[in-house]
């Protein structure tokens, strides 16, 4: 009774059971997304052939194509000298297969991009937010460039391509594409201005200059006994205001270097507030040269960001920057 | 319009609230050993030397008289302490011993204080009449030049022995006379008049001097006669024989003498302007200044000059200038001079000790020598480095002469100005504070309670930077009136 052929056979009836009640038969044979059997003489498209010079005006926007030209290249080659241009048998095609597009230049960079880009893909690539900082040309430089209405949409999709591809290692960035990303870079690049460090000379003097309002101000800072000229006055003489002799020299009071410097400051344009403030910010950036350990300290203190608040510009229809005219009922 | 709610101030009532001097504050603790200046301190010189760098009361006579001088201003913070008190400072140190001298050799000194704003001219002024006051001095004080040349007194002309024509101003003269009065009466009554003066009224031959100067002080008519009188009566050589005949030396102080050393506002019967030193008091005191009265029982006669609202005055602060270089440019020739007789003597180069040249400050000098100095030591140096020989730098500072500020030819300068400081006064620049001399300001205000917090290190020198380097009405400014 208890043989073992029974009990395979009542194993295998109750797996085709649970089978058929997970799976449903429909679907009884697979089906591949590119056709697995041969289907007679298949060949890939000619690439496109994209140009390395984008400068798309200069593209011939069509080309006479011989009408055997997609169906064997060698015999085309073969024919080459003695082939009789039939003019009647030329048909024009458009050298990019964009050309019947809305944008047919912004769809040739994208595609162009996204060809370096699958190319390229595997090249190494720096750490995430090591890639260099590039200015790329804003939408509207770039529409203004191509004359071809690109949505904000299209050109991020671009900007996302220039980025992905300015993160391959700059020592294995193939030539190509560093010739692509050129074309796509603002003429200015301002990541490029990189701030001269400023440095205490060989007679112990730190120059530093310094900006507020309309002021603008140079301090010249060395180790001394806490004396202060300013255009070759006295810090009393400069400014009659306290608050405003304070300010002056507030980079080296809040951190107690009072009496260990001597300041010699130039300073010009604005008004008194101004320029005390503009000393300030001067005195602490040649502060920092000689002690960079107290930029934390006078960052506190407010005297290491440059105040960028400036006057507001008055407005036609207002008596001031906001002020209204008087209401006059008639 | 704001509604008035109080009655209007009646007339003169804002200009006395101005004017008014306040010299003690209720509220302010008396501040513990605070020393006072005495006759002893100021007549023991090594006293004196001692008390330098020390903030120094006033006791109450000496107050009074300083008070009946007009000495004490509006404005110079006495109504913030318990009692008048003042730094003892190097210049008045030196005006003490100029008075030390007076007193016992019977030596005139004269002399102009300047300064920055707020650096202690007229408190230094101001010390100077009291330790006359106490060293028993006849003390005669000015207390502002402005009104005697300003036009806002009366004035008439008179014609002098030499036959120029002067102007006086009987009340302005009635005025300080009664000042002077109240501030040496206990001197004057025992002084008795001895020459027979043309005065329009009759005298009795042996009045007190204090007598003589209360006619002049009650009728204005009298006051520029009696004046004279009595500055004949108070330089006229002493007789210690006779009683109430002896003549003590005499201190003259003027503070704003600036205002006359110019054309003053008033005009002649032509519409012209009098030069003020037509004017006969700024006339008397200039011709004591420039040592043309003279003081046969010694005496000190100082100036000083006022930097607010103050007048252009071109040639006076040029002399100021050229002046106060010189006492510097002296200094570098006896060092120059030096050099050369080592140059003389010593075999080698090497062997010259620069050590005062090179110690000179050469940052502290006034401006056209400061660069002259600064080169000479390097100048010296070189030669020395390069082992030159005696005979070159012989040469070189035989080359060498001090450049003192010269006067710009194509600017019209005052004659009479350029007299009176051509005359040998000496000019004293009053410097700014040390920081011990702040600390020690800062030691009392703190005492008096004025000040809140401990007086340290860092203070000192913080408050010290931000007066201007060490200005000291900046300082009091700064740490007693600024309310935060």
């Amino acid at each position: 009774m208890d043989s073992p052929l029974l009990r395979r056979c009542v194993r295998a009836a109750a797996h085709t059971h649970k089978h058929i009640r997970r799976r449903p038969q429909t679907q009884q044979c697979r089906f591949y997304a590119t056709p697995t059997d041969s289907q007679g003489d298949l060949r890939a498209a000619p690439p496109i052939r994209m140009r390395s010079d984008y400068n798309t005006s200069s593209q011939p926007r069509a080309q006479f194509l011989d009408d055997n030209y997609r169906s064997t290249n060698r015999r085309r080659d073969d024919d080459e000298d003695n082939r009789e241009v039939d003019l009647h048998s030329l048909r024009i095609v458009p050298s990019s297969p964009s050309y019947f597009t809305a944008t047919p230049q912004y769809t040739d960079d994208l595609l162009h991009l996204s060809t370096l880009s699958r190319r390229h893909q595997l090249l190494p690539v720096l750490a995430p937010g090591q890639a260099p900082r590039i200015a790329w040309k804003t939408i509207d430089q770039y529409k203004t460039e191509l004359a071809e209405p690109v949505r904000a949409k299209g050109y991020n999709a671009l900007l996302k391509l220039l980025k992905q591809l300015n993160y391959i290692h700059p020592s294995l960035m193939p030539e190509e594409v560093k010739t692509t990303l050129e074309t796509f870079k603002r003429d200015v690049q301002p990541y490029l201005n990189v701030p001269k460090p400023i440095t205490v000379d060989a007679y112990g003097v730190s120059v530093a200059v310094g900006r507020r309002k309309s002021s603008s101000a140079k301090a010249y800072l060395v180790e001394g006994t806490g004396e202060c000229m300013i255009n070759g006055r006295t810090l009393f003489q400069y400014f009659g205001r306290l608050h405003d002799r304070e300010s002056a020299v507030w980079a080296l009071k809040s951190t107690q270097r009072l009496d260990k410097y001597n300041v010699w400051a130039l300073t010009k344009g604005g008004g008194t507030t101004g320029q005390a403030e503009a000393i300030t910010l001067a005195v602490a950036k040649a502060l920092m040269a000689h002690e960079p350990d107290l930029r934390p300290a006078l960052r506190r203190a407010g005297c290491v960001t440059r105040n960028p608040k400036r006057v507001e510009r008055k407005k036609p229809g207002r008596l001031k920057a906001r002020k209204m005219p008087t209401w006059v009922k008639r | 319009m704001r509604a008035q709610t109080a009655r209007p101030p009646a007339p003169g009532e804002r200009k006395a609230m101005r004017k008014k001097i306040v010299l003690s504050n209720a509220n302010a603790l008396e501040v513990p050993g605070l020393e006072n200046l005495t006759t002893e301190s100021v007549r023991d010189m090594d006293r004196l030397r001692e008390l330098e760098g020390q903030v120094v009361g006033f006791d109450g006579d000496t107050v009074d008289a300083l008070r009946a001088l007009e000495a004490f201003k509006p404005g110079q913070g006495w109504g913030l302490f318990k009692r008048p008190a003042a730094l003892v400072r190097r210049d008045l140190v030196h005006l003490g011993a100029a008075m030390q001298s007076a007193r016992e050799n019977k030596s005139i000194s004269r002399g102009v204080f300047f300064g920055e704003r707020g650096s202690g001219k007229s408190v230094l002024l101001l010390q100077g009449l009291a330790t006359a006051y106490l060293q028993g001095f006849v003390v005669l004080y000015f207390p502002e030049a402005r009104p005697i040349a300003d036009a806002q007194t009366a004035y008439q002309p008179i014609q002098t022995p030499e036959g120029e024509t002067i102007y006086i101003q009987p009340r302005y003269t009635a005025h300080v006379l009664g000042n002077i009065v109240a501030a040496n009466r206990g001197l004057l009554d025992s002084l008795r008049l001895r020459k027979q003066h043309q005065l329009p009224i009759p005298l009795q031959s042996n009045i007190s001097l204090a007598r003589l100067l209360e006619l002049g002080a009650n009728d204005p008519q009298l006051a520029y006669p009696i004046w004279q009188a009595f500055l004949s009566e108070i330089t006229a050589p002493s007789q210690p024989e006779k009683q109430g005949q002896v003549r003590p030396a005499i201190f003259v102080g003027m503070d704003g003498v600036d205002h006359i050393m110019r054309m003053s506002a008033y005009l002649d019967t032509e519409s012209k302007p009098i030069h003020a030193h037509d004017l006969a008091i700024a006339r008397d005191f200039l011709s004591l200044l420039s040592c043309k009265t003279h003081l046969p029982n010694g005496g000190v006669v100082m100036a000083a000059t006022s930097t607010s609202t103050r007048p252009l005055v071109p040639t006076f602060d040029h002399y100021l200038a050229r002046k106060h270089a010189d006492t510097y440019a002296h200094k570098l020739t006896t060092i120059v001079d030096d050099l050369l007789h080592q140059v003389k003597v010593e075999k080698s180069i090497r062997d010259i000790g620069l050590s005062d040249l090179e110690e000179l400050p050469a940052a502290s000098y006034p401006p056209p020598l400061a660069k002259q100095v600064q080169d000479l030591q390097y100048r010296v140096r070189c030669y020395q480095d390069q082992n030159a020989s005696l005979n070159s730098l012989r040469k070189y500072l035989n080359t060498f002469a001090p450049k003192l500020p010269e006067w710009n030819p194509y600017e019209v300068k005052d004659e009479r100005v350029a007299k009176v400081m051509e005359s040998g006064m000496a000019v004293t620049k009053v410097e700014r504070l040390s920081k011990d001399e702040a600390r020690s300001v800062m030691e009392y205000y703190a005492r008096s309670g004025m000040m809140r917090g401990a007086v340290t290190e860092g203070l000192v020198s913080e408050r010290w930077t931000l007066a201007g380097c060490g200005i000291v009405g900046e300082l009091e400014k700064g740490l007693v009136r600024a309310r935060f």
